[in-house]
Order: structure tokens, then C-alpha cells, then sequence
């Protein structure tokens, strides 16, 4: 391997590392808000960036590549739902959510669960799924980048997986959230550019666009439909609502991605982020796919399509620039990787340790121990991927169906609808999530055509509307939700007295008290 | 348009142009979002 294209890997690293030191001398871990949300002091640009390059990880350039040489123009379905995906999130949930998610003193998107549906099974229910599901997901970045890593470095594998799992621990120790934040929004340029200098060249080898797919036409005509290669997926509505869905409104049922929305700087941020994401999605998404369908012309006699993308790169590009875009590919792995990473380490100590285990913990303890947990995950993941687990990627982009089957419903309701309960919310996220799981294991995809996301968002849809209503009588939703529900519908400051009724510290019972109190207070003055 | 037959025209540029609709309305109907102050001056 040339040393042009290690020193830019080597280069690129230096720079994230960097990244990860600043952020820790910026105040990204002095104490748990600030590791976990970086004080919630993160901008527009870096909340858009941070949450599409958490968002897309390797994936996209190796399934997004491989599904254009396959399928041709048909794998445009997924791009056409995620390009939209961040500013549906976004407007959707994201300014309210970030508002309640200060009133309830939420630190983590599960604690922030408990604290609107409030009961302890909650809790368990949702952090013991999202530990497990992005545990897997973890597992899978990591297997990624080492073999990313081996193939750029001719290093072997074992070695090349320690360092991209070292590198991605120590910028996430040195500086939680913030650290992550802010290499996500290096890395989704190093992304952006990488990918856009692969598809120039493409396109310049084959005379443009227009020349190109006349070319494929001649290969094989179907490439051109919007149904797939041989018209196979032709009628097939479900899965294209499956392709379409999984990205879009998919994000909206991921723990770790709206995460992104308690982190803002304020709530108005939402909007400016939603802008940001909007541009990067145009440029980025659409673009692996399209060098997939393009290498169909470049590299007719490609044996593994997941390396369509890393062939056209190195085949079109000279040494300087395949550098710049295997650190993309690192960038992406590894922006994912991290954010994984930290929510798992951070779901795991604040919703379950000091939840069940030790609520007497300090802040400090906090820090330290959801260090001890990410270090422990990394082992474990670490030792797993030495072994290459072969169903790994499948159980991956399963578990991100099963994530938004479960909770999607859970977090849209939590700010729009008042009725929403802790009945509705738990049967939603258990029906959701066993409804996925069984669609994928039991075959339903191939013989309804339906994909799993379709079957596991209606289902937990349906059954938060109608366990919801069914219970209000014996489930009310607390008066102190309802308010400050309303609250965060108002665009303005938090009441002083809200933010006072919720302490980080209490649990929602005490939080109750708390506003009970603080009206008192109020009334007294009065 | 570029050699592609319409409905995958319309897959490849007419979504995108759905988005970017969206996103021009979404800033349009949320200029008020801007009166958000940082909580630390609460009422």
C-alpha cells in the first residue's frame, strides 16, 4: 500500500485525536452533563453533522455502493427517504424534545423515556434492548474499520482492529459527547469530500451522466427502472415503503440519534440544523449509490460488490486523493462507531447502574463508571470481532428496524400527544420490537413482501393508540407531564419554576413533588 | 432527462426537490423558533 495513503489515514487520525483533546479542555467532561450532552451547548451546523454522520455509518459505502452495482438505478429508494431523514427528525421532535428533555433533567434518551412514560420498566425494558441492539451495531463498526484498516495498511487484521477500536476510545474518554460531536463534523466533511471526488472521477472516465447510462442501458436496461435489476422487486410496494421508511422517519426511533436533540444549544437550534442537514443529505446521500451504478461500467468483472466503491477509488484516483477517501470511509465507520459507543456506555451506567444499582453515585462516579463501561464494551466487542462473526452486517441493519419499530412511536407521542401513557409507551416499545424480530426470523418478508420496519412501526403505532386510550381511566398521564408538555409546545424561556421542579438528581415522583411545591411557593407570594 | 426513463427522473431528482421543499417550509412556518432564549433567563 502506498505511504501516500497512510500518511492521510495517519494524518486524518491526528486530527480527530486533536479534535478529542480540545474538546476535553473545553469542559467536555467535567462533570455528567457535560460528558453525556456536552453541556448541551452544541450548535446548529455540528447538531446536523453529528447527527447524520452518526446516522450513516460504513455502511454507506460499502451496502450503499454494493446495492447500485447490483440493483442499478433502484437503490435511489433508500437515498430518496434519507435524504430527508435529518430535517424530518428535526422539525418533527427536535425542538420540543430538547425542551423536555431539560425540564425532565433527562441525560440520556431512555432516561428522558422513564421520565415521560414514568415506571421503572421502562427504563429496564428500553435500556436493556438499546444496550443489546447497539451493542450489536457497535460490534459491526468495528469489524468494519479494522478490516478497512487491514485493507489500506496491509497490517493484519487483529492489529489493524486494535488501533481503529484504540483511536475511537481514547478521543471518546478524552471527551464524551463533545469529543464526538465535533469529530462527527470533521469526519462528515472528510465524508462528503471523499465521496464527491470518487463520483467527479467516475464521471469523468465515463463522458458524464447521460453518456454513462446510455452505456448501462446497453448492459442490461432494467438497471435504468426504478424496479431493479430483471424488474425484481416490480409491484413490490412494501419494500420499496420499507426502503423508503427506514431512513426518513426510521431516525426517529433511534436512542442514539436523538440523543442529538437534548444536546443543542437551544431549542431554536432544531431549526437552523434542520437547514444544514437538508444540504449535506443532497450532496452525500445520493452519492455511493450512484458510484455503484457507475462501477457497473468501471469494473464489469467486480466479484464482491461491498468493494465497488474502494475499486472505483482506487482504480480512477491517484494516491494523495485514495487517501482522502479511505479516511472517509474510516470517517464514517468511526463517526458512528463513537456516538455508538458513548450512548451505550452512557444508557448502560446512568439508566441502569445508578437507576437500579447505586442511585447514591456522584456525578464523578458517573463519569468514571460509564468510562469503565465503554472500555468494557470495547473489549468485549473487540474480542468478538477477532472471531468475524459472518451474520454480523444482517443483525446490524436488522437491529436499526428493530430500534425504530420499538420506539419510534414512543418518542413521536412523547411530545405530541398528551394522551400518550406508560401502558401505551411499554406495550408499544414490547409489540414493536417483537413484531420486527419475528417478521425477519419467522419469513414473513418474502411472503407478504412487506419489510420488517413496515410490519413493527404500524404495530407499535396501533397499539400505543389503542392501549393508550384503553387505559386512561386506570393510567392518567401525570398532571405534571401535561404541563410541562405544554410547555415545551410554547416557543420561549422554561419557566423558572419548571426548571426548578426538576432537579437532575430526582426521580419523577420526587420531580412531582417538586412542582407541587414550587406552585405552592408561587401562590404563596401571590 | 440524462438518459433515464421518467419515473426514475422523478425518483432521482423529484424527491430531492420534495426535501428541499420541506425544508423551505419548515424555516418559513418555524421563524418564531428564533424568540427561544437560553434557559438560564427563564421567566
Amino acid at each position: 500500500m502506498s505511504t501516500t495513503v497512510i500518511f492521510f489515514l495517519v494524518l486524518y487520525y491526528v486530527v480527530v485525536l486533536g479534535i478529542g483533546y480540545w474538546a476535553m479542555r473545553h469542559g467536555g467532561s467535567e462533570d455528567l452533563e457535560g460528558y453525556l450532552l456536552g453541556g448541551r451547548k452544541v450548535g446548529p451546523m455540528a447538531t446536523a453533522l453529528t447527527l447524520q454522520s452518526t446516522s450513516m455509518s460504513g455502511y454507506m459505502f460499502l451496502g450503499a455502493g454494493s446495492l447500485g452495482f447490483s440493483q442499478g438505478y433502484w437503490a435511489l429508494w433508500y437515498a430518496a427517504g434519507d435524504i430527508g431523514g435529518g430535517v424530518l427528525n428535526l422539525s418533527v421532535i427536535g425542538r420540543r424534545m430538547r425542551k423536555l428533555s431539560q425540564m425532565f433533567g433527562a441525560l440520556t434518551s431512555i432516561e428522558y423515556l422513564e421520565k415521560r412514560y414514568p415506571s421503572p420498566a421502562v427504563r429496564i425494558f428500553a435500556g436493556v434492548l438499546t444496550v443489546f441492539l447497539l451493542g450489536f451495531y457497535v460490534l459491526a463498526q468495528f469489524i468494519a474499520g479494522g478490516k478497512g484498516m487491514a485493507l489500506v495498511t496491509g497490517m493484519p487484521y487483529p492489529v489493524a482492529l486494535a488501533i481503529a477500536v484504540g483511536i475511537i476510545l481514547v478521543y471518546t474518554f478524552m471527551g464524551g459527547y463533545l469529543a464526538v460531536a465535533y469529530t462527527d463534523f470533521f469526519q462528515s466533511l472528510v465524508m462528503l469530500v471523499g465521496v464527491m471526488w470518487i463520483l467527479i472521477a467516475a464521471l469523468g472516465e465515463l463522458g458524464g451522466l447521460t453518456a454513462a447510462n446510455n452505456a448501462i442501458r446497453e448492459v442490461d436496461p432494467t438497471l435504468l427502472s426504478v424496479w431493479g435489476k430483471g424488474l425484481g422487486f416490480e409491484g413490490q410496494w412494501g419494500i420499496v415503503a420499507g426502503a423508503l421508511l427506514v431512513f426518513s422517519i426510521g431516525y426517529l426511533g433511534w436512542p442514539h440519534v436523538v440523543t442529538r436533540h437534548m444536546a443543542m444549544s437551544r431549542p431554536a437550534t432544531a431549526r437552523r440544523a434542520g437547514l444544514w442537514a437538508t444540504v449535506w443529505n443532497l450532496f452525500f446521500v445520493p452519492t455511493p449509490y450512484i458510484v455503484g451504478i457507475l462501477a457497473i461500467l468501471i469494473l464489469p468483472g467486480l466479484d464482491d460488490p461491498e468493494m465497488a466503491i474502494f475499486e472505483v477509488a482506487g482504480s480512477l484516483l491517484p494516491a494523495a486523493v485514495t487517501g482522502l477517501v479511505m479516511a472517509a470511509i474510516m470517517a464514517a465507520i468511526m463517526s458512528t462507531a463513537d456516538s455508538l459507543l458513548l450512548q451505550t456506555g452512557s444508557i448502560a451506567s446512568r439508566d441502569l447502574y445508578e437507576r437500579f444499582i447505586n442511585p447514591q453515585a456522584s456525578e464523578r462516579q458517573m463519569v468514571m463508571v460509564s468510562r469503565g463501561l465503554v472500555l468494557a464494551i470495547a473489549v468485549i466487542g473487540y474480542a468478538i470481532a477477532l472471531v468475524e462473526p459472518p451474520t454480523v452486517f444482517k443483525i446490524v441493519i436488522f437491529a436499526t428496524s428493530v430500534l425504530g419499530s420499538a420506539f419510534l412511536p414512543a418518542y413521536f407521542c412523547a411530545v405530541w400527544w398528551r394522551r400518550a401513557n406508560t401502558p401505551g409507551a411499554l406495550s408499544s416499545m414490547v409489540i414493536g420490537a417483537a413484531m420486527a424480530f419475528t417478521w425477519e426470523y419467522a419469513g414473513y418478508v418474502e411472503t407478504t413482501q412487506i419489510a420488517p420496519m413496515v410490519a413493527g412501526v404500524v404495530s407499535s403505532t396501533v397499539t400505543m393508540i389503542v392501549v393508550s386510550l384503553l387505559t386512561q381511566r386506570i393510567a392518567p398521564v401525570p398532571p405534571y407531564i401535561v404541563e410541562v408538555m405544554d410547555e415545551a409546545a410554547t416557543v420561549g424561556p422554561i419557566p423558572k419554576k419548571l426548571l426548578a421542579a426538576t432537579d437532575m438528581s430526582l426521580a419523577p415522583e420526587a420531580a412531582a413533588i417538586g412542582a407541587a411545591l414550587a406552585r405552592d411557593e408561587e401562590a404563596g407570594r401571590d | 432527462m440524462f438518459g433515464l426513463p421518467l419515473e426514475t427522473t422523478l425518483l432521482v431528482f423529484g424527491f430531492p426537490l420534495l426535501w428541499i421543499v420541506y425544508t423551505a417550509i419548515f424555516l418559513l412556518v418555524t421563524r418564531d423558533w428564533e424568540h427561544d432564549t437560553p434557559e438560564e433567563d427563564g421567566r
